[in-house]
């Protein structure tokens, strides 16, 4: 195929996409997070129980499944649920605003349980009267925590053990009895914590308020885990307190002394009693029961919601399923039969005698129903069902027969996350980073217009078939977009000019060094591929590494980054060169002014090896600086990694910082940080409240508590809150994401230059993250998922502008046989320089916008990246390249090249190599060709010697006008007439370079031309 | 937080190395994991086999990472000179740049 026709073929296929994009833009819907619509977040870590031993991704499927019949419901339209790592679960559900009402709905684990209640009540309270008083959970935990659960043979089914049960155990009856003891059991051992009056702690070692559910943990280190450890001596806690060593490992920052750990082993369960009419909120009774459960809600069908008959409240009604029947009679027949064996004091009422049956949900007894075995001495049949009385509103009876309709979860659900953003600021979040993204775009735009003219111009092409064709992928998979999603887009925008510069700036350097327009076309665009390439393949690689590890959120971005990269690959890989093909010999293109290249004669000067020490020397100050800074003020970690609530809630009342304090102090949350904010979207009397130890699962109290004092308008309040088992997930994850994105660096570089090249480029990127961290803890600006994400793409961006230079050294290299490696460096610097610095700019342009017009997310996430961005231009150029130069000038070959060149000026080395030098190769490093391998090199050889001088196109590469002629004629071409027409010169005479099938050694130049010595160069004094 | 603190302080240092020979033990890469190394090495030792967490962590784990990357730099020069005096070269030669 012609290139032409290619070219028409590549633009007809972009016709025919943009075709395409325009009908799914104009068709298909934007999916926005819920960060830009309003919604609740909520993730839950699965846990293991008796029944589900472990959570595998089969369980947790399950459970997703469970948690979506829930979640359609409640309601809610385009709900998200998905797995998010090996145990945990997100739930998106779009628009919902009554937070609480979603967590019952959705994360209850709805386990219906039902109990013969007399034999497996425990303690010496017997089964009518529960622990009460302030310290109930206390005593009740103790009682439990003595307790062991009993085999029996009530424990085995109606229909007897299975068959493979029998045959494990042989038919032993007493393993048999312990197999199907411990199969009853309905939850795993529960660690609890008490303060030293004896009430439960709740959040961070604060009592927890009277009549608040206590949540208790699944092992010593999910209870403590709100304690920071801290060295020193630890406190002295209750005698016989469990967790000992864990609490002694917390030092000084455990829970107050006096405190007490109390376990519970598997097998028996604490749950509340029943709550009598007017019992106060704040009043709890418990029990302890030995969990051996007849039934469970796998066993009953057809829940409804109803009225009761008899007292007119809401109850549910279920049926039981044919084994559920089965077990319901013969346990009821059981309890008959045993009322009738109690012999009773003369005169007693026989009622006295009756067994009850609990009904038990989520270990709260929501029925205690009597079995008169006068009326039923053959027990209940179950036909009738059963009814669960006491649930409060008939909304809540609707929940909950929805719920035992839909199944209990397989595995427990800890929320370990809730983020609850309101619709108002949704909307402001989605307008600010769409102009964010319109203004970058447009300053991109018009950078390229002023600084590439008509290539800019193509350059602008390419950016909005770029846009249309991403978003038109957006709206096609769909990707949900998110605040950093947009981020992500945003950023890409600057991915693809960079291709566009970097080719630009290619064809404008051919075109410099005499090149036919068409010919500089070719040539720059075939060059600048494989920088292109190199530096994208790893930005998509870092995006591969981020979508696998981070959080929803930043997945979003991350997703969006690597997408874009690819799109961006196409449209300045393909669309570009097809529409410059084309554009080629046209008149639009006839005169090099029309790329942009007579403005740019006179190149860069400067010495880049000789004065990088004075680089070094500022990069270690400013590293010294940030080391100081994060030893003496810290790193300010935001509650993404810290754990916490931060609460934006509108109130409808004006309350001022003390009373709010006044409201939250009896929750235990008195220390919290308050603020007063002026958010005209959500009204006058906003409050953020931010504190560390309120968890998620009591965000809704918070709420409730400012409700009930000043009026929370519902639908606008927003609250992030992380616990700490996510947050110390999302600080590993940040610091595997960080490893990974350098080791695949690494592998990449080492793969495509040589191991050599990827050591600086590693350090450069070190640079690039310490100096951030420096400035993050100057500053004290939070550090969030964000900027986790924000540096890992630094690392993406910086390692653009170092595999620029590191490609033209590679490129440099056997064109310069006799420089040293600082003047390959050198001269490959002054090269590169202006796409390096233009890269830059334009990534800075977008970033800029962000900083300046995205909202709060956007602002943090836009200054680590310009933070990253500077430093990162600044690494590529004076840190990875020198530290690669100093590494590469000890191997032999660059010794004895440098040996030389101190011998030919006296003990100098000049910055630049005249042409003369550094192309003709010295009579040590010249061997004699070898002999051709093959017919095909022996037919290429013939043709290259036999051909007559080389014209620009055919002949190899000759070395570039070297643009910083510091020891040369002044003009910078290096052929030492200062006239500046060297590079042409050399174009068209034949080439003085030795080559294989040259021959022998090319005489030395007779005149040398004496270098100019810059002022602060030194002598090589200790050459040998 | 202080093992960052050793490690940042460590690599201050080593920028500075510029201004001597190129005669450490795997030149420029070498001294560069000679003077992170040794900071958190001497930092590590200080404080009694133990890294400071982010409350412990104060400015003076900033000056004692100091010494702790000099030594780690000296230990390489003084290594890297008896093996270019032993192979009979010297890279000191290579490393004023240009």
């Amino acid at each position: 195929m012609t290139s032409r026709n290619r070219n028409l073929a590549i633009l007809g296929l972009v016709v025919l996409l943009l075709g395409a994009s325009a009908a799914i833009i104009a068709t298909k819907k934007t999916r926005l997070g819920l960060d830009l619509r309003g919604g609740t977040e909520l993730i839950y870590e699965g846990r293991p129980t008796p029944k589900v031993p472990k959570v595998t991704s089969e369980s947790i499927n399950d459970a997703i499944n469970t948690i979506r019949k829930r979640a359609d419901a409640l309601g809610v339209s385009e709900p998200e649920i998905q797995q998010s790592g090996a145990t945990q679960i997100s739930v998106s559900l779009p628009d919902v605003k009554n937070a609480q009402r979603a967590k019952d709905q959705v994360g209850t684990t709805a386990q219906l349980q039902f109990y013969d209640w007399e034999p497996n009540v425990l303690g010496s309270r017997g089964p009518d009267a529960p622990y009460s008083g302030a310290t109930a959970l206390y005593q009740a935990a103790l009682v439990a925590s003595k307790s062991k659960p009993k085999a029996e043979a009530t424990d085995i089914p109606p229909d007897g053990p299975s068959k493979d049960v029998e045959q494990r155990f042989g038919g032993d009856k007493k393993k048999i009895e312990q197999y199907y003891d411990r199969r009853n059991d309905t939850t795993t051992a529960k660690y609890y914590l008490f303060g030293p009056d004896k009430r439960p702690l709740g959040d961070n070692g604060k009592p927890l308020p009277a009549g608040t559910t206590y949540q208790p943990s699944a092992s010593c280190k999910e209870l403590l885990s709100e304690f920071t450890p801290q060295k020193g001596k630890p406190k002295t806690y209750a005698p016989g307190t469990d967790c000992a060593k864990e609490l002694k490992a917390l030092g000084p920052a455990g829970p107050p002394a006096g405190s007490r750990v109390v376990r519970v082993p598997q097998g028996i369960v604490i749950i509340e009693s029943e709550r009598q009419k007017n019992q106060p909120k704040t009043v709890q009774n418990f029990f302890v029961i030995e969990d051996d459960s007849e039934l469970s809600g796998s066993d009953i069908k057809n829940p409804k919601a109803q009225e009761d008959q008899q007292s007119g409240g809401p109850v549910v009604t279920m049926e039981f399923t044919d084994k559920g029947r089965k077990a319901f009679a013969a346990a009821t027949k059981r309890e008959a039969e045993r009322g009738s064996r109690q012999i009773l004091p003369p005169g007693t009422p026989k009622d006295q005698a009756f067994q009850r049956f609990a009904i038990t949900l989520d270990n709260k007894i929501v029925s205690l129903a009597t079995i008169d075995f006068v009326q039923n001495p053959e027990g209940i049949d179950g036909r009738t069902g059963a009814q669960i009385e006491g649930v409060g509103s008939i909304q809540d009876a609707n929940d909950l027969a929805q719920n035992l309709r839909i199944g209990a979860l397989p595995i427990e659900l800890k929320l370990i996350s809730q983020t609850q953003v309101s619709a108002e600021l949704g909307k402001q979040a989605l307008h600010q980073g769409l102009i964010a993204g319109a203004v970058g775009l447009v300053l991109t735009i018009l950078f390229l217009l002023l600084f590439y003219r008509v290539l800019g111009m193509v350059a602008t092409v390419a950016l909005l078939i770029y846009a249309v064709l991403l978003f038109a992928l957006v709206k096609l998979i769909p990707i949900t977009l998110t605040l950093p999603g947009i981020a992500g887009m945003v950023l890409t925008l600057a991915v693809a000019a960079d291709a566009n510069i970097v080719m630009y700036e290619r064809i404008k350097e051919e075109a410099r060094s005499g090149r036919s327009i068409p010919a500089a076309i070719s040539s720059g665009y075939t060059k600048a591929l494989k920088a292109i390439v190199d530096a994208n393949v790893v930005t998509v690689g870092v995006a591969f590494i981020l979508f696998t590890l981070a959080t929803a959120g930043v997945k979003g971005f991350a997703f969006t980054l690597g997408i874009g990269t690819l799109v961006s690959l196409f449209t300045a890989v393909l669309a570009t060169s097809a529409i410059l093909g084309s554009l080629a010999r046209s008149r639009i293109l006839s005169r090099p002014s029309a790329l942009g290249v007579a403005r740019e004669r006179s190149g860069w000067k400067f010495d880049f090896m000789g004065k990088s020490k004075y680089f070094f020397s500022l990069s270690g100050v400013i590293i010294a600086i940030g080391a100081f800074a994060i030893a003496g003020l810290g790193i300010n970690f935001g509650i993404d990694f810290e754990s916490g609530t931060r609460i934006t809630a509108p109130l409808q009342r004006a309350a001022s910082v003390e009373q709010v304090r006044s409201t939250l102090d009896p929750l235990g949350y008195g220390d919290a940080k308050i603020q007063q904010v002026d958010d005209p979207g959500l009204g006058k009397n906003v409050v953020q409240i931010k504190t560390s130890t309120l968890q998620p699962e009591r965000v809704n109290k918070v709420e409730a508590a400012l409700d009930q004092k000043f009026g929370v308008r519902t639908g606008d309040f927003s609250a992030d809150s992380i616990g700490p088992t996510f947050g110390s997930q999302i600080a590993r994850t940040a610091v595997i994401a960080i490893i990974a994105s350098l080791f695949l660096i690494s592998i990449y570089i080492a793969m495509r230059f040589e191991l050599k090249f990827a050591v600086p480029v590693l350090i450069a990127l070190a640079h690039d993250l310490l100096i951030t961290s420096g400035v993050y803890a100057l500053t004290g600006k939070e550090v969030s998922t964000s900027t986790v994400a924000a540096l890992l793409t630094i690392m993406g961006f910086s390692l653009y502008d170092t595999v620029i230079v590191f490609d033209r050294i590679r490129e440099n290299v056997p064109r310069m046989p006799r420089a040293t490696f600082s003047q390959i460096a050198n001269r490959s610097m002054s090269e590169v320089l202006t796409r390096s610095l233009a890269t830059s700019f334009v990534v800075l342009l977008p970033v800029g916008s962000l900083l300046l017009f995205g909202g709060e997310t956007l602002k943090d996430f836009a200054f680590a990246l310009a933070v990253g961005v500077i430093s990162g231009a600044y690494s590529s150029i004076f840190i990875a390249t020198p530290v690669l130069n100093e590494w590469k000038e000890r191997e032999p070959v660059y010794m004895r090249r440098r040996r030389v060149v101190l011998e030919e000026h006296g003990g100098m080395v000049p910055a630049f190599a005249t042409a003369a030098e550094a192309t003709a190769a010295p009579a040590a490093e010249t061997a004699a060709p070898r002999a051709p391998r093959s017919r095909r090199e022996r037919r290429q050889r013939a043709a290259r010697d036999t051909r007559p001088p080389a014209p620009p196109r055919a002949a190899p590469p000759p070395p570039p006008p070297p643009p910083a002629p510091a020891v040369t004629d002044g003009d910078g071409d290096g052929d030492g007439d200062g006239d500046g027409d060297g590079a042409r010169a050399r174009e068209q005479k034949p080439r003085v370079t030795s080559t294989a099938g040259s021959g022998a050694p090319k005489p030395r130049p007779k005149t040398k031309p004496k270098p100019k010595q810059s002022r602060g160069r030194k002598k090589h004094g200790r050459s040998r | 937080m202080s093992l960052l603190v050793w490690v940042m302080m460590g690599i201050a240092v080593w920028h500075f190395t510029v201004f001597l020979p190129d005669r450490f033990r795997g030149g420029i890469v070498g001294a560069f994991l000679a003077g992170a190394l040794g900071a958190a090495i001497f930092g590590f030792a200080l404080n009694g086999g133990s890294v400071p967490g982010r409350d412990d962590t104060e400015l003076v784990q900033a000056f004692i990472a100091i010494p702790g990357s000099v030594i780690g730099l000296a230990i390489s020069y003084f290594w890297g000179a008896r093996a270019d005096r032993a192979a009979g070269i010297d890279h000191g030669m290579t490393h004023e740049g240009s």
